[in-house]
């Protein structure tokens, strides 16, 4: 008996009528042009009362949401005045703020440039590993096969960003790809591969080659506890439950450690360290204008926030990367990822009436603003063809049956069985039915300044992964945040290694807090505003789904 | 961001949250339910999507001798439920050095000796959130067959449920994480193209074309974007 | 979780009884230590029409669940794998090693009990209840008794002839009674069989004794000992080579020999049935005794 109700039932076979018409068939992909009107007219981010120019800081003036504004223009947790910095507590060269997949091959790399293992240290908010890189389902990208090139990698990757990209940045990312892919498959990564050893790839958004590398649909869950177990191995240590809530300075005008903040005992610590990197994460789950998110429960922006407070510069934050296949039914996942892989595997979004509206593989913002002009009332110039679900959302479907049609039976189950087995114990055989999906929170497109090394220009601070920005310009593809991490994560720690071992570390202070504080106050900023967030509060009524505002 | 609407009043039901009752939405997670409920967690929360294995817990439900065990982000709540919160699993993971170690059983059984402690009781399996074949799998580890046991936990998420309720006391995820190594590193076969791929970059060979790809500009650029030729799907 | 969240897909597959299909119960010994065990006897097996089928899901027998301490948990095992019989639509259940067949079997009589039977299909919730009625057999009865001797005598391709063979039984194939492959003091099933291969078995009297078995790990002294008596009693009859059913007692045997010992080789029960029936060679230590004899 299927769980959705009988008008939605009664869509799903108007999917089903269309279905036999459809395979083999899609909808031709959009030019540029059409692809930027699209964009102009639905994308979330081409709303302007979303965001505001920042007040204060290295990047003033430019526009960010407002839900980043707020922590960015906020008062810092500890009183730069009265914290005592004189008990050092953690002593080492090199500091990873962030246990996710970017910290721990950030620690790995420092380590294998020379750096002894307790000379490192890996703070991180939760347990190491849990992460967004730990539920990336879809894959990584790399030019390893014959007829792709890191070149054509690159095109793909700056036109999707469209080409707002730091080509210096895009040109590491694409050149360093396939060794990462290697180094995955040395320490044991068990990619998916034909009998003779040849990765199996398939396309992703905007890949003009099948260029996508995976692990079933745990991709991300399956390279995040390799590098953490080879972490362990070498003996990389780990504070669980420790996030920064500051970032240390001398008065040589470098980064110099962090202040964590242990959640458990509710104690500070002094973590003083030759070189620091910013491991942090992105935004997700500041629910930037009201969207669910894919994200994990520490992805608050509070990298951004440390680093934007030692004068380090922003960009590409206007920009918000909202993944076309969030669940949108039934409640309980309402938010949460289908990857891209399903699309990648030939299911095409269709609307109420089961009419094809996009190619399902369209760049990530131009397929999300095609998902929502289906949906929008006509009155909000929408064409008012989407489904709404009994809770008030609304979404399109994603016809995942054609997925064993297309491939042979049992393939869904096999490539896709994180997606199958959460469905099924909702009660929904996505081989069977379709799955209702709608946009979700997923990225954070921009970020931290960085240079090719992972260098943020502010001495001893270095970044990687979701944090940083310029990578990916002002949209990321499919499979560029796992390599990444990497490829940022290797270079950082690489990088951080080198600087360690000529640094010296003056007198730790919190000099650049006090200054901060004094342009906050300057500029009129109400005292009541903390950041950073460390955990976002659900509790009560706000743990219900939220509504997007659409209908 | 604060402000949700709720625009169908939900129907309530009482969970039991370490004893104490308390009125929940009917629909909610287990893990929702705790933050309805007022918890704001540390502990016991992750990714919050099925992945990360944090939210491991246990439960029972009225007039049912069973004990429950699944993840608290990914099951729906039921009336008169008893819930926990989970912290953490205690379970020794024991280091080795992925270049040295041989891809055999016995590398499995001399890192993990209490594998051979299972009395094949299935406890594990009964546990498993992800509904794998855990007995199974430590039944394969004994007999030595590393790429049976690769197979059968690569969906674990390490949620440690199966650990806590083994009477043989093995730390069945750490011998997992373990035997899909040796198997992705040893025992499946490598990929050719990606190691001729690698010595063509350090050979130099996309370096003048990648040189020439940075220096160009936007409209340039788009010119080659849109002629790029897309393969088939 | 609970039962009706799990996948509706079954372990049981309805399967026709053939008259050829075998289910064999191959245990951990034979997928490591005793390969070679195993490699013989199928090929022998299906040199002579057998089908025979690997247990689906099989665990570990249960022998090393006896640590357990109440009575109950240590059937836990092994009757979950009379289940998996029972799911794959058989029942009967060949197995190679004596240990695995001691165990399974014994386990077999124990819920022939029918407050046995219940209680443990209490405690198993999570598989079908077993219904009982599932025969465990070790390959010496399959042969003797299911086989018989004439028609593998007939099977013979390659007689033993010439061969002067020692079958030690050890304990776990006679003992205890009730389950015993032949009687206990005066066994005779494996020399019928060595005598329908073409073979000359020779008695001797250490061959239902105990080679130590698990003393081994903290008593290697005590199973040198009895080792060194059995060798010596299987040579003073004349045994050039010893045939067993047990990768433990083959250990033994092998490799917790006195120094001074006679140098008789030791070779599983299975690889003699595929020596006879053609579908491997005599090894050669042997074949050189044998040249002469025959042809």
């Amino acid at each position: 008996m299927s769980v959705y109700p009988d008008y939605m039932q009664e869509s799903i076979r108007r999917v089903e009528e269309t279905r036999p018409d459809r395979l083999g068939k899609n909808f031709p992909r959009l030019s540029l042009a059409e692809r930027e009107e699209l964009l102009r007219r639905y994308h979330p981010d081409y709303k302007p009362e979303g965001k505001r120019p920042l007040r204060v800081g290295a990047s003033f003036g430019e526009l960010v949401p407002h839900e980043v504004a707020d922590l960015l223009e906020a008062y810092p947790l500890v009183d730069p005045g009265k914290t005592d910095l004189s008990q050092v507590d953690y002593d080492v060269d090199v500091l990873v703020i962030g246990g996710g997949g970017a910290g721990t091959v950030a620690a790995i790399w420092a380590h294998y440039a020379g750096i002894p293992t307790d000379r490192i240290l890996i703070v991180t908010k939760l347990r190491h590993g849990d992460s967004n890189s730990i539920m990336a389902q879809g894959g990584i990208q790399a030019a390893t096969k014959p007829h792709d090139s890191p070149a054509i990698h690159f095109l793909d990757a700056i036109g999707g960003g469209h080409f707002t990209n730091d080509p210096k940045l895009v040109r590491a990312l694409v050149e360093d790809a396939p060794f990462i892919i290697k180094w995955h498959e040395e320490l044991g990564v068990m990619y998916d591969k034909e009998e003779d050893g040849t990765m199996i790839t398939i396309h992703g958004g905007g890949t003009s080659k099948k260029r996508m590398h995976s692990c079933k649909d745990y991709t991300g869950l399956e390279i995040m506890r390799v590098l953490r177990d080879e972490a362990r191995n070498l003996g990389i240590p780990v504070l669980e439950f420790h996030p920064a809530v500051e970032l240390l300075t001398d008065e040589f005008g470098q980064v110099a450690g962090a202040i964590v903040w242990n959640l458990e005992t509710e104690e500070y610590k002094i973590v003083r360290a030759k070189a620091t990197i910013l491991a942090t994460g992105g935004w997700g789950r500041l629910h930037i204008q009201g969207f669910p998110t894919t994200n994990h429960y520490g992805a608050t922006a509070d990298g951004l926030v440390l680093a934007y407070r030692v004068g380090a510069k922003l960009r590409d934050l206007d920009s918000v990367q909202y993944h076309p296949t969030g669940a949108a039914f039934p409640e309980q996942i309402v938010g949460l990822l289908i990857t891209e892989k399903v699309r990648g595997l030939g299911a095409q979004p269709v609307n109420a009436l089961g009419e094809l509206f996009v190619h399902p593989l369209e760049p990530r913002d131009v397929e999300s603003a095609a998902y929502i002009r289906e949906c929008l009332p006509p009155e909000k110039d929408g064409r008012g063809l989407g489904v709404v679900t009994p809770t008030g959302m609304v979404g399109i479907w994603l016809d995942t049956p054609m997925v064993d049609m297309i491939h042979g039976k049992g393939t869904f189950q096999r490539a896709l069985s994180s997606i199958y087995r959460m469905y099924i114990r909702f009660g929904i055989d996505p081989t069977k039915e379709p799955i209702l999906v709608y946009p979700t929170l997923h990225y954070q497109n921009g970020g931290v300044v960085i240079d090719e090394h992972g260098w943020t220009g502010i001495p001893g601070l270095f970044a990687a992964g979701e944090v940083e920005g310029g990578v990916h310009g002002k949209n990321r593809l499919m499979g560029n945040s796992l390599l990444d991490y990497n490829v940022f994560g290797r270079r950082a720690g690489q990088a951080a290694a080198e600087w360690a071992k000529k640094a010296r570390v003056g007198q730790l202070s919190l000099r650049h807090v006090e200054r901060f504080v004094e342009e906050l106050k300057r500029a009129g900023i109400p005292e009541t505003r903390r950041a950073p967030l460390l955990l976002p509060d659900y509790r009560g009524k706000k743990t219900l789904a939220r509504v997007v505002d659409l209908l | 961001m604060d402000e949700v609407q709720v625009k169908v009043k939900p129907e309530m039901v009482t969970v039991y949250i370490m004893g104490q009752a308390y009125q929940v939405p009917a629909g909610l997670t287990i893990l929702k339910a705790l933050e309805y409920a007022g918890f704001r967690l540390v502990r016991g929360v992750g990714c919050r999507g099925g992945f990360c294995g944090a939210c491991a817990t246990v439960y029972r439900l009225p007039g049912d001798y069973r004990l429950y065990a699944d993840l608290a982000c990914q099951t729906t709540v039921k009336d008169g439920m008893y819930l926990a919160i989970l912290p953490f699993t205690p379970a020794e993971r024991r280091p080795y050095d992925i270049r040295k170690v041989k891809p055999t059983g016995e590398t499995l059984l001399a890192l993990y000796p209490e594998l051979a402690r299972c009395v094949a009781c299935n406890t594990c399996t009964k546990s498993c959130p992800q509904r794998l074949e855990v007995m199974d799998a430590v039944q394969a580890a004994l007999r030595g067959d590393v790429a049976k046991v690769a197979e059968l936990t690569f969906d674990c998420l390490s949620c440690g449920l199966c650990t806590m309720r083994c009477p043989a006391e093995i730390p069945h995820y750490h011998v997992w994480q373990l035997a899909r190594r040796l198997y992705g590193a040893y025992l499946a076969p490598k990929a050719e193209h990606l190691h001729r791929r690698v010595r063509e970059i350090e050979e130099g060979k996309f370096k003048e074309e990648l040189d020439r790809l940075t220096s160009l500009t936007e409209e340039e650029l788009r010119e080659l974007y849109k002629a790029r030729e897309i393969e088939p799907e | 979780m609970p039962a009706e969240l799990r996948p509706a897909e079954s372990h049981t597959s309805p399967v026709t009884r053939h008259a050829s299909r075998v289910l064999y119960f191959p245990g951990c010994a034979l997928k490591d230590q005793a390969q070679e065990y195993e490699r013989a006897t199928l090929a022998a097996l299906g040199k002579l029409g057998y089908k025979v089928e690997e247990l689906p899901r099989w665990n570990c027998c249960g022998t090393v669940y006896s640590l357990a301490q109440d009575d109950l948990m240590r059937h836990v095992g092994p009757v979950r794998n009379l289940i998996r019989v029972q799911e794959a639509g058989e029942e009967k259940l060949l197995t190679l090693c004596a240990m695995c067949y001691n165990t399974l079997r014994r386990s077999a009589e124990f819920v022939k009990d029918p407050e046995s039977l219940r209680r443990i299909n209490a405690f198993m919730d999570d598989e079908e209840d077993y219904r009982g009625g599932v025969r465990v057999l070790h390959l010496v009865q399959f042969l003797a008794e299911e086989i018989g001797e004439e028609a593998l005598s007939q099977a013979v391709v390659q007689p033993l002839e010439g061969l002067r063979l020692g079958a030690y039984y050890g304990c776990t194939l006679l003992r205890p009674k009730e389950i015993g492959v032949d009687d206990p003091d005066r066994p005779e099933i494996m020399e019928r069989i060595l005598q329908a291969l073409g073979a000359e078995p020779v008695l001797f009297p250490e061959r239902m004794e105990c080679c130590g078995a698990y003393l081994t790990v903290t008593r290697p002294d005590v199973v040198r000992e009895r080792v060194g008596e059995i060798l010596l009693s299987a040579a003073k009859a004349g045994a050039q080579a010893l045939l067993t059913a047990c990768p433990l007692c083959k250990f033994n045997l092998e490799e917790r020999r006195p120094l001074g010992t006679p140098k008789i080789p030791v070779y599983y029960v299975g690889e003699a049935l595929a020596w006879a029936l053609g579908v491997q060679e005599i090894p050669e230590e042997l074949a050189k005794s044998q040249a002469g004899v025959i042809r």
